[in-house]
C-alpha cells in the first residue's frame, strides 16, 4: 500500500500548479494546432462556396447517385472489411504459424502502396490473359456479373485499401485483450470457436466498431483505385471523391468545394451515428 | 445472444439490404436509351463507350444530351486524366472511343496499336491566365519576366501545355529564362487556373479553352506563344466491337454543324471537319484496273464507316476528260501519275500506293513464241493494246513502245485499241487476238489461259497509281480515312496478289497524316 503523499509547502505547491498548467498548455498547443489546422481548413472549404453552391450541388441528380452510391459502398465495403478483419486479425494476434510475418506484411501493403497502383493492379488482376481465359471475361459473359468499371469495381477497390486498417485495428485491439480468458474458458470445456465468439469477440466490440469506422471513413475517402478500376461514368460508378477530381479537372472549384463539404458533412453525420451507437451499447 | 454474435448477423442483413439499395445499370438509363430499349433492341450492347479527358467533361456532357437525343444510343461516358485512361484501354481494352486532352495521347495509343482512325475536332491555343480584375500590359515574354508576377506553369513532362510551352519557347531561346522565374510547375493545366484562381499565383500559362468554365480568371495572349497549340482529336478504339459505330459518333463529334459547334461554345476553336450526314456518299473515280484490287476494301470501308462510296471505274483518259467538264469526285485513284499530273489543280496532294507493270499477254503456252516488244513485229501477228486517249495503259504503252523503238511497226500489227486491260483480256480469250499488251494485274484473274511475258529493261513500263482527295472535296476527312484503308495491310495484300507493286506507307504513318492536316 502506497502511502499518502506528504503535504506541499506553498511555494513547492504553487510551482507544480505551473508545472501542470506549462505541462497541459503545451499539449492543448501542439494537440490543439492540429485541431485548428482541420477547422481553418473547413472554415476556408466553407467561406470559398456559399449555401446556394451547396443547394446547386445537392438539386444535382448526379451528385444525389454520386452520395447514394457513396453511402451504400462504403457501407458494403466496411460490412466486408470488418468481416474478413476480426477472424484474421484474431488469427494473428492469437496464432503463431509459419509465414505469419509474411502474411502480417502482404497486410499492410495496401496501406503503404500508391493508391493508384492498387487501382491498376486490380484492373490488371481482373483482364490479365491464363492461356485464353480472363477473369473479367469470364465474369461477364459465363457469371453475368461484369465488376470492371461497374458498381462492384468501386466496393472492391474501396474494400482493398479499407479492409487493410481494419485488420491492423482489429490485430492491435485482440493484441490487448487478455488471452487469459479464453484459456480459462478453454479449461471450463470450450471449444476454440466457443471461446472465440463468447469470449474475445465480446470484448473486441469497442475495436470492432472503430475497425468499422475506419473502413467506412476510408472507403469514403478513396479515390485513386476507384478512377482507375471503376472509371467515373456519370450516374454509374461516380462516387463524391471522384465528383470532387472532375469538378477540379474542368476548374470549377466552387462545385469541387461544394461537394467536399458534403463529404465532411457526411462523413461528421455517420462517424456520430456510429459513436452514438457504440456508446448506447456499452450502457 | 452475444451482443458480437448480434452485430455478426445484422451486419449480414444489413448487407443484404445494401445490395438490394445498389443502383442498377438500367434504372438509371437515360430516356433516349429505355425509348430504344422499349423498341425491342438490346441498348444495353448498343452503348457506346468513350474514355474522355476530364478536362473534355462539360462540353461533352452537352454533346452527350445531343445524340443521345437525336440517335437514341446510349453513350458511357468514363472521364480521367487521359494517361490513366490510355493504361486502361492497354490493360482493359473495353472501350470504343478514346479522347485525351490532346492529341499527343492518341499518338501514342496508335504507336501501340490501340487505336485505328483518328479524327481531330479542335484546337486550344497556350495564353496567359490572369485574375479577370488584374490590370495587365505584358506586350511579351520579356515584361512578363521583368515583372514580379508570381509565375505557375504545368510540368512539361506531365501535361501537354508545359510540353508545349517549352518546345516553342526552347526554339525561341527564352525557355531557360522563364523557367527560372516560374515559382512552380503543376500536374495539368486545371491546377495552374486553380492556383491562379486562388490567389497562389498572379499568372499561369494555359489553354485558352481552360478559361471558358473559369469566369474568375481572364486570358491575356502571348506574342511568343502563338505557335503553342494543341488538337483535340477523337480516336476509334482498335478492340472496339462496334466500329460503324463508334465513327458514327466520332463524325458527329468532329463535324462543324454538331460537336464542333458546342466545342465552339466552350471556348475551344473548331478544326476543319467534314459536314455532318447520317450516311455520307463519298465519290470515287478509279481507273479500271484498279476495280479487282480495291473493290473488297470499298466494301469494308463502307460497312466499317456506315457510309456509301460511289464509284466510278473507267479508263482514266476518260476520267480525267469528264473531270475537266466540271464532275469532280471526292477522291481520284489513277492508274498513272501522269492522269493525276492533268488534274493536278483539282487534286493537290497526290499519294502513291502502287505499281503496275505492262506485260505482254500471250496464250498459254506462249505458242507464237513471242519473248520481247519487237516479236510484236512479226507480219500477220493480231495484236491489242490500250487506248492512247481513253487509259493509261494506253498511254504507257505508246511511250514504251517509242523507248524500245518498234512503235510504227507494233502500230501495224495492232487490230485494236481498248479503253480498259479487261477487254483485251476478253479478247485474247475469245482468241480474236495473238498477243496483248497490258497490265500485269490484268493478267492476274487470267492465269488459266493466258501467260504474262514481261518487258525486259524499259523503266517507263512501269505505271505508278496515285490516290488523291479532292481540293472541293464535300468529306475530305472521309476520303482521306478511305485512303488509309487502302494503304492497310490487308489492302497491300489484295494489291499484290494482283501482280500490282506495293509502294504506299503504312496505315499507321497514313492516319497520322489525318492529324497532323
Amino acid at each position: 500500500m502506497n502511502a499518502p503523499p506528504a503535504p506541499l509547502s506553498g511555494r513547492r505547491a504553487h510551482r507544480r500548479r505551473w508545472s501542470d498548467a506549462v505541462f497541459l498548455t503545451l499539449l492543448a498547443v501542439l494537440g490543439g494546432s492540429y485541431v485548428a489546422l482541420i477547422v481553418l481548413m473547413l472554415a476556408a472549404d466553407a467561406c470559398y462556396t456559399t449555401p446556394q453552391h451547396l443547394r446547386e450541388a445537392l438539386a444535382k441528380s448526379e451528385i444525389q447517385f454520386a452520395i447514394r452510391l457513396t453511402v451504400v459502398c462504403c457501407s458494403i465495403s466496411a460490412i466486408l472489411s470488418l468481416w474478413v478483419a476480426t477472424p484474421l486479425g484474431y488469427l494473428l494476434s492469437r496464432h503463431h504459424f509459419r509465414g505469419r510475418w509474411l502474411i502480417d506484411t502482404l497486410v499492410d501493403i495496401p496501406i503503404v502502396l500508391p493508391p493508384l497502383v492498387l487501382g491498376l493492379s486490380l484492373l490488371i488482376l481482373f483482364h490479365i490473359r491464363i492461356g485464353s481465359w480472363r477473369l473479367e471475361q469470364w465474369l461477364r459473359d459465363i457469371a453475368g456479373f461484369p465488376v470492371t468499371f461497374h458498381v462492384p469495381a468501386v466496393i472492391l477497390a474501396q474494400f482493398s485499401v479499407a479492409c487493410a486498417f481494419a485488420v491492423r485495428t482489429m490485430r492491435v485491439t485482440f493484441d490487448e485483450i487478455d488471452p487469459r480468458a479464453e484459456a480459462v474458458a478453454r479449461t471450463l470445456g470450450c471449444s476454440q470457436g466457443q471461446a472465440f465468439l463468447l469470449v474475445a469477440l465480446p470484448q473486441a466490440w469497442r475495436g470492432m466498431m472503430t475497425a468499422g469506422i475506419v473502413a467506412w471513413a476510408r472507403s469514403l475517402g478513396e479515390f485513386g483505385p476507384i478512377l482507375v478500376f471503376a472509371g467515373a461514368t456519370r450516374n454509374r460508378t461516380e462516387v463524391l471523391s471522384t465528383t470532387v477530381f472532375l469538378e477540379l479537372s474542368v476548374g470549377d472549384l466552387q462545385a469541387a468545394v461544394a461537394v467536399s463539404l458534403l463529404m465532411v458533412l457526411l462523413a461528421v453525420l455517420v462517424l456520430v451515428v456510429l459513436r452514438l451507437l457504440g456508446m448506447e451499447s456499452r450502457r | 445472444m452475444n451482443r458480437a454474435v448480434f452485430v455478426m448477423v445484422g451486419s449480414l442483413v444489413a448487407l443484404v439490404a445494401l445490395v438490394l439499395l445498389l443502383p442498377s445499370d438500367s434504372a438509371r438509363r437515360p430516356i433516349a436509351q429505355s425509348r430504344q430499349a422499349t423498341q425491342g433492341q438490346s441498348s444495353e450492347d448498343e452503348a457506346l463507350t468513350i474514355y474522355c479527358a476530364a478536362a473534355n467533361r462539360a462540353v461533352m456532357e452537352a454533346i452527350r444530351t445531343d445524340y443521345e437525343a437525336e440517335f437514341g444510343v446510349a453513350l458511357k461516358v468514363q472521364y480521367g486524366a487521359s494517361q490513366t485512361l490510355l493504361s486502361n484501354l492497354e490493360i482493359g481494352g473495353t472501350a470504343d472511343l478514346y479522347l485525351p486532352a490532346d492529341d499527343s495521347y492518341l499518338a501514342a495509343a496508335r504507336h501501340k496499336g490501340l487505336v485505328d482512325e483518328v479524327l481531330p475536332v479542335a484546337e486550344m491555343q497556350a495564353v496567359l491566365a490572369v485574375p479577370k480584375e488584374a490590370a495587365v500590359d505584358l506586350p511579351g515574354l520579356d515584361a512578363l519576366l521583368a515583372s514580379s508576377a508570381r509565375i505557375v506553369q504545368a510540368n512539361p513532362e506531365a501535361a501537354a501545355v508545359g510540353k508545349l510551352t517549352r518546345d516553342v519557347l526552347t526554339a525561341q531561346g527564352k525557355w531557360e529564362a522563364l523557367a527560372a522565374r516560374t515559382q512552380s510547375f503543376k500536374g495539368t493545366v486545371h491546377e495552374v487556373a486553380n492556383d491562379v484562381q486562388i490567389g497562389a499565383a498572379d499568372v499561369g500559362i494555359v489553354f485558352d479553352a481552360v478559361l471558358h468554365t473559369i469566369p474568375q480568371l481572364k486570358a491575356v495572349p502571348l506574342p511568343e506563344l502563338a505557335e503553342a497549340k494543341a488538337r483535340i482529336a477523337v480516336g476509334v478504339a482498335a478492340s472496339t466491337a462496334q466500329p460503324q459505330r463508334a465513327l458514327h459518333f466520332a463524325r458527329y463529334l468532329s463535324a462543324p454543324e454538331k460537336g464542333q459547334r458546342r466545342y465552339e461554345e466552350y471556348g475551344y476553336r473548331p478544326l476543319p471537319g467534314d459536314p455532318w450526314a447520317d450516311t455520307p456518299e463519298l465519290t470515287l473515280y478509279a481507273g479500271a484496273m484498279l476495280r479487282p484490287a480495291i473493290e473488297q476494301t470499298l466494301r469494308e470501308f463502307e460497312e466499317r464507316e456506315g457510309v456509301r462510296v460511289v464509284r466510278k471505274y473507267n479508263g482514266c483518259g476518260i476520267l480525267v476528260a469528264q473531270m475537266r467538264a466540271g464532275e469532280v469526285p471526292d477522291a481520284y485513284f489513277a492508274c498513272d501519275s501522269e492522269f493525276m499530273q492533268q488534274v493536278r489543280d483539282l487534286f493537290p496532294t497526290p499519294a502513291d500506293v502502287s505499281q503496275n507493270e505492262l506485260v505482254i499477254l500471250v496464250p498459254k503456252g506462249n505458242p507464237k513464241r513471242i519473248a520481247s516488244l519487237r516479236d510484236l513485229t512479226r507480219p500477220g501477228l493480231r495484236v491489242g493494246i490500250g487506248h492512247e486517249k481513253q487509259c493509261a495503259m494506253g498511254w504507257l504503252t505508246q511511250r514504251t513502245l517509242r523507248e524500245s523503238g518498234v512503235q510504227a511497226d507494233v502500230m501495224n500489227n495492232v487490230i485494236v485499241q481498248s479503253p480498259t486491260g479487261d477487254m483485251l483480256v476478253n479478247q485474247m480469250q475469245t482468241g480474236s487476238l495473238d498477243a496483248a499488251v497490258a497490265y500485269l494485274s490484268n493478267a492476274a484473274g487470267a492465269a488459266q489461259f493466258l501467260d504474262a511475258v514481261r518487258i525486259q529493261g524499259i523503266p517507263c513500263s512501269i505505271a505508278t497509281q496515285p490516290y488523291a482527295v479532292a481540293r472541293s472535296a464535300r468529306y475530305p476527312q472521309l476520303a482521306e480515312r478511305l485512303l488509309a484503308r487502302l494503304r492497310s495491310a490487308a489492302s497491300e495484300k489484295q494489291f499484290t496478289q494482283l501482280g500490282f507493286a506495293w509502294i504506299a506507307h503504312s496505315a499507321g504513318k497514313a492516319l497520322a497524316v489525318d492529324v497532323e492536316r
